[in-house]
């Protein structure tokens, strides 16, 4: 039984890590950029995707080559949009932010499913059985996720309190205006807020996809617990999205103790209407 | 000008065209999906109606007269299912109609056969509720019911007393799932546990993990083929090492394309009828014969044997839906066609034997012992 338990935490663990990397590329855009990036999802989706259309014929790289370009072309979106779409709305209010970002996350996935379809496909590894400690398997790919996950937090660390990019970053969350007035290149910082939000999108969807599936509906439900996780450890928070991300994977998992696993899912939502109902400005109203 | 039209027109109803006295025929109605989602389906059934037309018509037809199929194409949708039908009853005035595939479909139309009292007929629907529209609607085609019945007798079969059930959240899934639990319970076995989940999710291993809890040596899982695949990956690489026990829906070799290796071994039941009986050896020489392969597609048995039942309804009880209707029991009872015995139920549905298929070296075969 206690097997039982520990393997219930360590997947807890996995789908925290996988909801950490999305909770924060989505909390670093809102500290940026001011608003919640629904299109943030289908970054997830679209990254994996990249990885499936560089391994599949005509191109069949392997993984390790197929990487890095899948990972290019995610962030590529993510400037892409930012450049054609939300740059033009910079000095627009929330609300049309947030129905913009609505209508970019349809445009992306239903093109996704245009070209690769709505069924669920993988990227045709081979299925390995894992590995074993007291009593609980855990794969390669698992392990990946958990070193990937703790590298890129790590990386994130170094980035904004080291780099002068990410100190600029900070100060640009802290207040654009006054950043501006300092003389921070704000162009150039909110690009790479891009770049680093749709890298850690990029990479957990492919992480979340070799663990799993890839399917265009991949990244509308881990938004939503990217976003829960985002509102429970205080918006704009980067280690605050890390820790919602773990306290949603954990309470998910070890819920099935108790809930009949169907509704799993309405953990993330129940945290999400609660913190909503005491922080609803993050949505809707400026920024305080 | 109305001088001319008015005598034509009256002319025209006075005395109907030549050819109708030339060639009478017994003219079946038959909504098929020939266009939209599903008409690589309805294609396969179409072959199989006109071949047994065609026997039919060439051993001298019924009674003398010929039938005549009049297809009305219902584009794979609720909507247009139901004007084909319409169409099928008011202008071309079928007593009998060869009902839409699809449960869904078919179900939109039958309460229009119904109110217009004209038999129609599935071959293909295997939800439980198919034929509740009225007297009028028939089945040639089993029920999901018997298939919940059919996975507890396999457990039991295999000594499984104590198994888990997981389903998909969904009407088809419940469905199944509680005849499952009903027929299990009653014959003596116990349920560990019942572990609905949603379709359509990439990771299912909250799930797994809930089912596995008690140690079951099997799992009944009701699943689809996408779910399925999911899940059997997730759980190979768990290290769960259970039996797996599915019903028919999973049956397909896109489950051992998605899952590869982790699906070795699950076994499932399925509707079947004997590939060895006279009946089945007869129809799959007639359909190489006319189509120069033996690539019978899905359900094509299904459609040939409602041809047959059919003519020989209009033969007993004459070309009137009331005629047909009475006559369809009587006709159906221990009638031996391709997919097996026909005789019709209480809800005018038919029964089936179920096989049990596996998965070995990544081909779907029947699995050893058979269920009786």
């Amino acid at each position: 039984m206690s097997s039982f338990l520990l393997q219930t935490i360590l997947n807890g663990i996995l789908a925290g890590c996988i909801y950490s990397l999305f909770a924060m590329g989505l909390t670093l855009i809102y500290g940026v950029l001011n608003f919640v990036n629904f299109a943030h999802g289908e970054l997830i989706m679209w990254g994996a995707y990249f990885l499936y259309f560089l391994m599949e014929k005509p191109l069949s790289l392997p993984l390790s080559f197929a990487l890095l370009p899948a990972l290019f072309l995610t962030v590529l979106i993510g400037l892409g949009s930012d450049r054609l779409i939300f740059k033009p709305l910079r000095k627009a209010n929330r609300l049309t932010l947030l129905i913009t970002s609505l209508g970019l996350s349809f445009l992306l996935r239903n093109g996704a499913q245009l070209f690769w379809g709505a069924e669920i496909r993988t990227y045709g590894l081979e299925i390995k059985k894992g590995m074993r400690f007291l009593g609980v398997s855990i794969t390669l790919n698992q392990v990946a996720i958990i070193v990937v996950s703790v590298l890129c937090i790590f990386l994130l660390y170094l980035f904004f309190y080291k780099s002068r990019m990410g100190k600029s970053m900070r100060a640009i969350s802290d207040d654009l205006e006054l950043a501006r007035v300092m003389g921070i290149p704000s162009d150039r910082t909110i690009q790479w807020t891009w770049v680093i939000a749709s890298s850690l999108a990029g990479l957990g969807g492919i992480l979340l996809a070799l663990d799993t599936n890839l399917h265009p509906g991949m990244g509308l439900i881990n938004l939503v617990k990217a976003f829960a996780a985002t509102l429970l450890g205080g918006v704009g928070n980067l280690w605050g999205a890390l820790f919602g991300g773990m306290i949603i994977g954990l309470a998910e998992n070890i819920s099935i103790w108790i809930l009949s696993p169907g509704y799993k899912d309405a953990i993330a939502f129940g945290i999400m209407v609660v913190m909503l109902l005491f922080r609803s400005s993050v949505v809707f109203s400026s920024k305080e | 000008m109305r001088k001319i039209i008015y005598p034509l027109i009256f002319a025209l109803l006075a005395f109907p065209f030549p050819y109708s006295y030339a060639q009478e025929t017994y003219k079946i109605g038959a909504a098929f999906a020939l266009s939209g989602s599903i008409a690589v389906y309805g294609e396969g059934f179409k072959k199989a109606v006109d071949l047994a037309v065609e026997e039919i018509n060439a051993s001298g037809g019924i009674k003398g007269r010929k039938i005549e199929i009049i297809y009305e194409d219902n584009k794979s949708t609720p909507k247009d299912c139901v004007t084909a039908v319409r169409k099928l009853i008011t202008v071309d005035k079928v007593p009998v109609i060869f009902g839409p595939a699809a449960s869904s479909n078919f179900m939109a139309a039958a309460p229009v056969a119904q109110e217009n009292k004209v038999v129609m007929i599935s071959a293909e629907g295997a939800a439980p509720g198919l034929t509740k529209a009225g007297e009028y609607i028939f089945r040639v085609f089993p029920s999901d019911v018997l298939q919940g019945k059919g996975i507890s007798d396999l457990c039991l079969q295999l000594n499984y007393k104590e198994v888990p059930v997981m389903y998909v959240n969904n009407d088809w899934g419940m469905g199944l799932k509680n005849v499952f639990v009903e027929n299990f319970k009653k014959a003596g076995g116990h349920v560990m546990d019942e572990i609905p989940y949603d379709e359509g999710k990439t990771d299912y291993r909250t799930e797994l993990i809930r089912a596995i809890k008690g140690n079951p040596k099997a799992v009944v899982n009701l699943t689809y083929i996408k779910e399925g695949a999911v899940m059997f990956k997730q759980a190979y690489e768990m290290n769960i090492k259970v039996q797996w026990i599915c019903g028919s829906a999973a049956k397909s070799p896109k489950l051992v394309e998605l899952a590869g290796k982790s699906v070795e071994g699950i076994i499932g039941t399925y509707p079947v009828f004997s590939q060895e009986t006279k009946e089945y050896k007869a129809f799959r020489a007639a359909w190489k014969k006319k189509y120069g392969d033996e690539k019978i597609p899905i359900f094509a048995e299904y459609n040939y044997d409602m041809v047959y039942l059919t003519a020989k309804a209009i033969e007993k009880g004459g070309y009137t839906s009331e005629g047909i209707r009475r006559a369809l029991f009587e006709v159906a009872k221990g009638y031996r066609g391709v997919t097996g015995d026909k005789t019709f139920d209480q809800d005018r549905g038919v029964g089936s034997e179920y096989g049990v298929w596996t998965i070995k070296d990544g081909q779907i075969v029947d699995y050893k012992k058979k269920i009786d």
